[in-house]
């Protein structure tokens, strides 16, 4: 798919916020206890809130102030911990480790420093992708140097300065997995990765997004069943490893494309972590478009008062399209974009806007095939989807619901705009909880 | 457009109670999203969709029947005049048939569409759009001289029990359509097979004689007593080329193996019809052809010996290949399986046609039949696949 408004590999450094959040609403899973309250003094890396599930996930304040705001939603969700920043921050402490301590360091005290620098989340685990377990020793650890969804960070950007970095992090991992294998993998395009990390890279993909997804990844590479419990990190949280192990410090600093929508600069910046998203780009406030932030296949609609959350690094602005198309069961199409041949736009090379219209009113199945054709772990959605509505739990997880790398194409491509990827993120999400 | 927006606007209210859709809404519904999509937006990723929707996926497969229908027409006229010895125009031959297809043209659509409200009435959802594929397919298998009350008759059973009873478009294991003309089939066997049924007479000769009486490729076929089939094929009219264009005696739409060609070839071209399902019934219908061709001897009835490509221009395998079995529905759900449905359509369709006499045309048969074992194939397919899957659990 070729949407209008890439990001231009520019990268400006952005002035410092006056505030930043945390938004635990944000981190799948994870039960929030809150360690702080409004008008508590924090530094950078203080905690602000711990999981309860396992007290020792801690996640630390990206900016040092005072707290001046917790909001909480429905069901006394907590939206965000708003931090007013001082001129003058402060920062908590962390033991640094040296290139050559890491050469000898015990992979429990590795463990202990992420953990307790407030950097283990970025570590999951597949197939729930939930944090990672400490305990576990992961058969293969990922690591993505690539950006297949539209308007992501790209790693040409983050990693322009910072390559050796980026090797002193994925020493960090090699200690993490079983013989030390770390997956890195890039595109065939990515004509920088290739040179500047060749020696790094240990698997090329091919093919459009999701091939680079770490789950499609595992799908390709798996022998037996025990490498299903592999972990996978971003390419752009390796480097916050590393920073965090190099100077002792939570990094909060984080490369952010800004992509979509009309005006606005669509370009990288290198900004910090919980930056609220006017930040980024001027003139969010409108009524006809909608700010997505992590990617319009996986990520979610946000408001110009909310803020970046703890994974996502990319805002999307794409117009709401919620008006009624005159006529447009008979259009040709050569400017609609369809996974499908029926509109002329298979002939249209050029970028095309996108927005958020369903296109369509939702009916039955009815086995156009498109959802098995675009699923990247094969796992027949459209078969997988009537064996979750029918309950049939063996089926499903037979059919490999959990491989699921709940990439949304299969919603994106459903003429009958069955919610099929949001139907497997519940069973899923329902599975998890079930197994805990 | 305005002035559209503002009928739509005018009637909205009658579907509305108390601000919210009434029970009859799915009807007006259906109607204002023929002329302005619907403002829906996303309220889950992914934030964007696709603009093919089912309405647009069914509204092509119309369209690639108007030819069928409109060249459907022209040959009833022209059978018709032919028949009677008149003097023709092209214009008056396609004005002829008009009258005669048009009406059940729109009682089909007028029945179907019917039923399709009621149940989305009494089932709370929106029209689904393959019934209009479904009513305008119906007529185009039927004899032009199919009297309208059968074709209402027709119409009904087909969408109602070969479809709404078990849930409606996406639910139904059988072809709509050729469940409503199987039921003509079966039910009035007069009207719908022999050689009287397939030309309307025109002008004063109709009512001078009450048939005429033109045999079908098929029938030529399978009452060849000794020769060949080709020849004698040949000495009732029947040419490769006329079996090709089409401009014989047979189901209204049904017999131009040209146009059903063109439209299969659209239909892959454009992503709706499976390529797999059309080049598997080919690949089953020269099969048995073959087969049959080999295990002839000359004391077996000619048709084992025809070249099986005639079997493909004959009747109504071409419309059936191209138009029928592509239905997705009740067509199996996986690639693999596809590639089995269609093989076993074309086999059993000459098997149909040359070993049961009762039965000259064999495509609609097999496919129903076929229809039928569409799940048992897929799971067959399945549980292959599984097998060489990592289990992930």
């Amino acid at each position: 798919m070729n949407d209008e408004g890439r990001p231009a590999l520019d990268c400006d450094v952005l002035e410092r916020p006056s505030h930043v959040a945390a938004l635990p609403e944000r981190i799948p899973f994870v039960k929030p206890r809150l360690l702080v309250d409004t008008g508590d003094r924090v530094k950078i890396g203080t905690p602000l809130f711990a999981d309860k599930r396992n007290p020792d996930f801690k996640f630390l304040s990206p900016g040092g102030g005072t707290v001046t705001e917790i909001k909480f939603g429905h069901r006394r969700v907590i939206e965000k911990i708003v931090i007013t920043l001082d001129d003058e921050e402060a920062v908590e402490d962390f033991q640094a480790v040296s290139e050559q301590a890491l050469t000898t360091i015990q992979r429990k005290e590795l463990l202990g420093h992420l953990i307790e620098g407030g950097l283990w989340p970025l570590i999951r685990e597949l197939p729930i992708r939930d944090i990672a377990a400490p305990e576990n020793v992961p058969p293969m650890i990922f690591v993505s140097l690539d950006a297949k969804e539209p308007f992501q960070a790209e790693p040409e950007v983050y990693l322009k300065d910072s390559c050796d970095q980026f090797a002193f992090g994925l020493k960090a991992l090699k200690k993490l997995a079983a013989n030390e294998a770390v997956i890195i993998s890039t595109s065939g395009q990515n004509a920088f990765v290739l040179e500047k990390l060749n020696g790094l890279v240990t698997h090329v993909v091919e093919g459009v997004y999701p091939a680079d997804d770490p789950g499609v990844l595992l799908y390709h590479l798996r022998k037996n069943p025990e490498q299903n419990r592999s972990w996978f990190v971003n390419g752009q949280d390796v480097l916050l490893i590393a920073h965090l192990l190099q100077e002792g410090k939570y990094p909060v600093q984080r490369t952010m494309a800004v992509a979509g929508g009309p005006g606005g600069r669509h370009q990288h910046f290198k900004t910090r972590l919980g930056v609220p998203l006017s930040h980024l780009s001027p003139n969010l406030e409108t009524d006809d478009s909608r700010l997505i932030v992590g990617g319009i296949f996986r990520g979610y609609a946000s408001k110009a008062d909310s803020h970046m959350g703890f994974y996502e690094t990319s805002l999307t602005v794409i117009p709401e399209g919620n008006r009624r198309e005159f006529m447009a069961l008979f259009s040709p199409g050569f400017k609609k974009h369809s996974y499908s041949g029926a509109f002329l736009s298979r002939f249209n090379r050029s970028a095309l806007t996108t927005d958020c219209n369903r296109h369509g009113g939702e009916r039955a199945c009815i086995a156009c095939m498109q959802c098995i054709d675009v699923c990247p772990v094969d796992i027949l959605p459209q078969m997988t989807y009537k064996a979750v509505l029918a309950e049939e739990v063996e089926e499903y997880l037979e059919n490999g619901l959990l491989d699921c790398v709940e990439c949304g194409l299969c919603s994106y491509v459903c003429p009958s705009k069955i919610e099929l990827s949001g139907i497997f993120k519940q069973t899923r999400a329902a599975y998890a909880r079930e197994q805990a | 457009m305005n002035i559209i927006k503002k009928i739509f606007d005018s009637q909205k209210k009658h579907f509305l109670s108390e601000g919210k859709p009434n029970r009859w809404y799915p009807f007006y519904e259906a109607m204002e999203t023929v002329f302005f999509a619907s403002d829906r937006v996303t309220d889950q990723a992914p934030h964007t969709r696709d603009h093919l929707d089912v309405k647009r996926y069914m509204a092509i497969v119309v369209l690639m029947l108007l030819p069928l229908l409109f060249f459907g027409m022209f040959n009833v006229g022209y059978q018709a005049f032919l028949a009677s010895g008149l003097p023709y125009s092209f214009f008056s031959v396609f004005w002829f048939g008009f009258k005669k297809v048009m009406p059940l043209i729109l009682v089909s659509y007028a029945v179907g569409f019917g039923w399709e409200i009621v149940f989305a009435v009494v089932r709370r959802h929106e029209i689904s759009e393959g019934v209009f594929v479904t009513a305008m397919l119906f007529p185009l298998t039927l004899p032009p001289t199919t009297p309208l009350w059968q074709a209402a008759l027709g119409i009904s059973f087909g969408v109602v029990i070969g479809k709404e009873i078990f849930g409606g478009t996406g639910r139904n294991f059988l072809n709509p359509a050729l469940t409503g003309r199987a039921f003509l089939f079966f039910a009035y066997p007069s009207s719908m097979s022999g050689d009287a049924v397939w030309t309307v007479l025109a002008g004063n000769q109709a009512a001078a004689v009450d048939t005429f009486s033109g045999a079908t490729p098929l029938a030529v076929s399978a009452l060849t007593g000794s020769g060949s089939v080709e020849a004698a094929l040949s000495e009732a009219g029947y040419s490769v080329s006329k079996l090709f264009f089409g401009l014989y005696p047979d189901s209204i739409g049904a017999s131009s193996a040209l146009l059903c060609l063109v439209g299969a070839v659209l239909l892959i071209f454009l992503g709706i019809a499976s390529y797999r399902i059309i080049l598997g019934d080919i690949i089953g219908v020269l099969f048995a052809g073959y087969l049959l061709n080999m295990v002839a001897t000359r004391a077996s009835i000619p048709f084992l010996s025809l070249n099986p490509f005639y079997h493909l221009l004959m009747g109504g395998a071409a419309f059936g290949i191209a138009f029928m079995t592509t239905d997705p529905v009740s067509a199996p759900h996986l690639h693999e399986s596809r590639w089995m449905y269609g093989f076993l359509i074309g086999f059993l369709t000459v098997l149909i046609r040359v070993f049961n006499p009762a039965f000259p045309e064999g495509i609609m048969l097999a496919i129903l039949f076929m229809n039928v074992f569409a799940p048992l194939l897929d799971s067959i397919v399945i549980r292959a696949k599984l097998k060489k899957r990592v289990p992930n659990v």
